[in-house]
């Protein structure tokens, strides 16, 4: 199948894959199908979770029509460039049915305009955030609100955008191979086993149900997970966040200084203030988190840690071809889970921030 | 003999119709496969745009049409401005052959953009051999002030390849004048209704400007004002030049010129 990306400049991987059996046996639980990136995430469990957990598709939307959802992520994928992504997307489409004809059509519908007032406001909004950043797109709430949508389904759309984000970066910077997934509806015994995959998949795509929000108090996010309360999203993302902050790889006040990096280039006023706690607890004082934050760099910090605010820095503009070479750089100066650690961390802060700064009403 | 006739007539009208069918079926397709390129076209072209101006402008222009009333309103932002200028351009312009003098402005000018694009910077317009550049114009940038002074010494370090190159080919060396300010603007659209461009408009261009005409007199090649040396990383070496009094400022401006940036550790302290 032919994509609109194939002309996007894409590094050879930077990551080595490794199959896991319990990781794919979980990922066939969730999904029916575990993706075909799954075994490069699986030196770092909390990032390959995540990105099975945190997919729209199953079990997370209460309130939005999935098929808006998916045209959400197909738009998002393509503006951020992401190869895998966009073909993956187009790849779940081909296999509930859709002909390539038939997806190529959309597509062409989407450039057109020719759409929905509804579908045509929520694509408008997927647009201005990743074209002109979140500050952007909250802007834009209004227009959403004026095209009927409710306050339940604004707050899935913004998830679906900033969850796409976070998908499109996991993917995008460790260049994960692409061709696979494009060729795959190409491919003889891939026809042949269509109806059984989009069996399989339909086991398992299902609405969302009510979820209370259980556990202890926790500081990142608070009030971004807290404006999900009651959706499943919620418990996706306190576990995601919980899970990413326990990981061993990278020490916790490095993963918050990332997080912060993020915030304060995202300018996200709810979700900074949260992390800039966080790190005071970690015994990072105010002047010096001000300074690094200020200036990605302060005498306090280590030199990885300087490394490694400069490379969340660079993943907030989304260049494919500058994110995996600073990638590349940085891979020579980490060890492999370290280094996919980071990948992790960066592109799931620049989801959450997204959120945080789309949805929240900033002080 | 009847039958024939009236056979014959549906059969030349069913092939007439049938053909009309087919004519206009094929015009469809290719009507629609036009639409969809323009689509395309279209598209491509936002998305190109969206470099060159905010996305909420490009986005404005697409559906209003770029109409002054609507299409192009202006921000107030906070951005740095950087304004590079070749020094002894007129002198070399009468040295070289035009042909020549345009490959080694080329040459110039490429060097130059990439530093500023490599550092989140944008060129905003090229005025003569002058290149204004703005950071944090078209995207929010919180570190803007340390990418210009970056961008500014990469720019040092490409003139410096670029005269290595330039003496084997036996021309004439270069050298510029930076000067870097920083302050509250409007940025928006403008020019007139045949031709427009984004620009920032504000006090930090014009002393950008009258700072790049200072590093003439302080024998330097970067300066910035107090506004932008406040809002510098430490890690900056900068000297402090004698207040100067310029064109169109009542006060003497204090700059600084800069030496370096003083490197930091390379080896990770990770895990």
């Amino acid at each position: 199948m032919t994509s609109a990306l194939e002309h996007v400049g894409w590094e050879s991987c930077l990551i080595d894959p490794r199959p896991d059996r319990a990781l794919e046996s979980y990922a066939r639980r969730k999904m029916g199908i575990p993706f075909p990136s799954m075994r490069y995430f699986a030196p770092v469990p909390w990032l390959a979770r995540a990105l099975i957990d945190m997919h729209p598709e199953f079990g997370l939307l209460m309130h939005l029509d999935q098929s808006i959802a998916d045209l959400l992520t197909l738009v998002v994928s393509q503006e951020n460039s992401c190869r895998f992504c966009y073909a993956g997307v187009r790849l779940m489409l081909w296999a509930q049915g859709m002909s390539k004809a038939r997806i190529e059509r959309v597509e062409q519908d989407l450039a057109r305009g020719d759409l929905a007032p509804r579908t045509a406001a929520a694509i408008a909004f997927a647009r201005r955030q990743s074209r002109g950043g979140p500050a952007t797109a909250r802007g834009a709430r209004e227009a959403l609100r004026r095209a009927g949508f409710s306050d339940g389904e604004i707050r899935e759309i913004a998830y679906v955008v900033g969850e796409t984000d976070f998908s499109n970066r996991a993917h995008t910077i460790p260049a994960i191979p692409s061709r696979t997934l494009e060729r795959m509806p190409d491919q003889i015994h891939m026809r042949l086993l269509r109806p059984l995959i989009n069996r399989l998949l339909e086991r398992h795509r299902f609405r969302g149900r009510a979820t209370p929000l259980e556990g202890a108090d926790f500081d990142p996010y608070a009030t971004l997970v807290n404006t999900y309360a009651g959706s499943p999203i919620a418990s996706a993302l306190r576990r995601t966040i919980v899970e990413m902050l326990a990981s061993p790889h990278l020490t916790r006040r490095c993963k918050l200084l990332m997080l912060a990096v993020v915030a304060r280039g995202l300018d996200c006023r709810v979700c900074a203030p949260e992390i800039g706690e966080a790190l005071q607890r970690e015994g990072l004082n105010e002047p010096a988190l001000t300074q690094a934050l200020a200036h990605v760099d302060d005498p306090e910090l280590d030199a990885g840690e300087r490394l490694l605010l400069r490379f969340a820095r660079e993943t907030i503009w989304y260049e494919p071809g500058q994110l995996q070479r600073s990638a590349r750089a940085l891979r020579d100066r980490l060890s492999g889970p370290q280094f996919l650690e980071a990948i992790g961390v960066a592109s799931l802060a620049n989801g959450l921030c997204r959120i945080g700064a789309m949805m929240l009403d900033h002080p | 003999m009847t039958w024939t006739i009236v056979i014959g007539t549906v059969l030349a009208l069913a092939t007439i119709l049938g053909g009309a069918l087919y004519h206009q079926w094929r015009l469809n397709e290719r009507l629609r496969t036009q639409l969809d390129a323009a689509a395309v076209d279209l598209e491509n072209l936002q998305q190109a745009c969206s470099r060159l101006a905010p996305a909420g402008v490009v986005q404005r222009l697409v559906t209003d049409g770029g109409e002054p009333e609507t299409g192009t309103a202006a921000e107030h932002k906070v951005v740095t401005a950087m304004f590079v200028d070749l020094v002894g351009y007129t002198a070399m312009s009468e040295r070289l052959e035009p042909t020549v003098l345009v490959r080694v402005l080329n040459g110039y000018y490429e060097r130059m953009s990439d530093a500023i694009h490599e550092h989140r910077g944008q060129v905003g317009s090229f005025v003569g051999d002058g290149i204004v550049a703005y950071f944090g114009a078209l995207q929010p940038n919180p570190w803007q002030c340390d990418d210009a002074v970056r961008a500014a010494l990469a720019m040092r370090a490409a003139i410096r390849e670029y005269n290595a190159e330039l003496k084997r080919e036996g021309l004439p060396q270069i050298a510029v004048g930076i000067g870097i300010d920083r302050g509250p603007g409007v940025a928006g659209l403008v020019g007139s209704r045949e031709r427009r461009q984004y620009a920032f408009i504000g006090r930090a261009v014009n002393l950008a400007a009258r700072l790049q005409a200072l590093s003439r007199i302080h024998q330097v090649d970067i300066l910035v004002t107090e506004a932008v040396r406040v809002q510098l990383n430490m890690g900056f070496a900068l000297t402090p030049m004698p207040a100067t009094p310029v064109k169109g400022l009542a006060e003497a401006v204090i700059a600084y010129a800069v030496i370096r940036e003083r490197s930091v550790e390379r080896e990770p302290a990770v895990g």
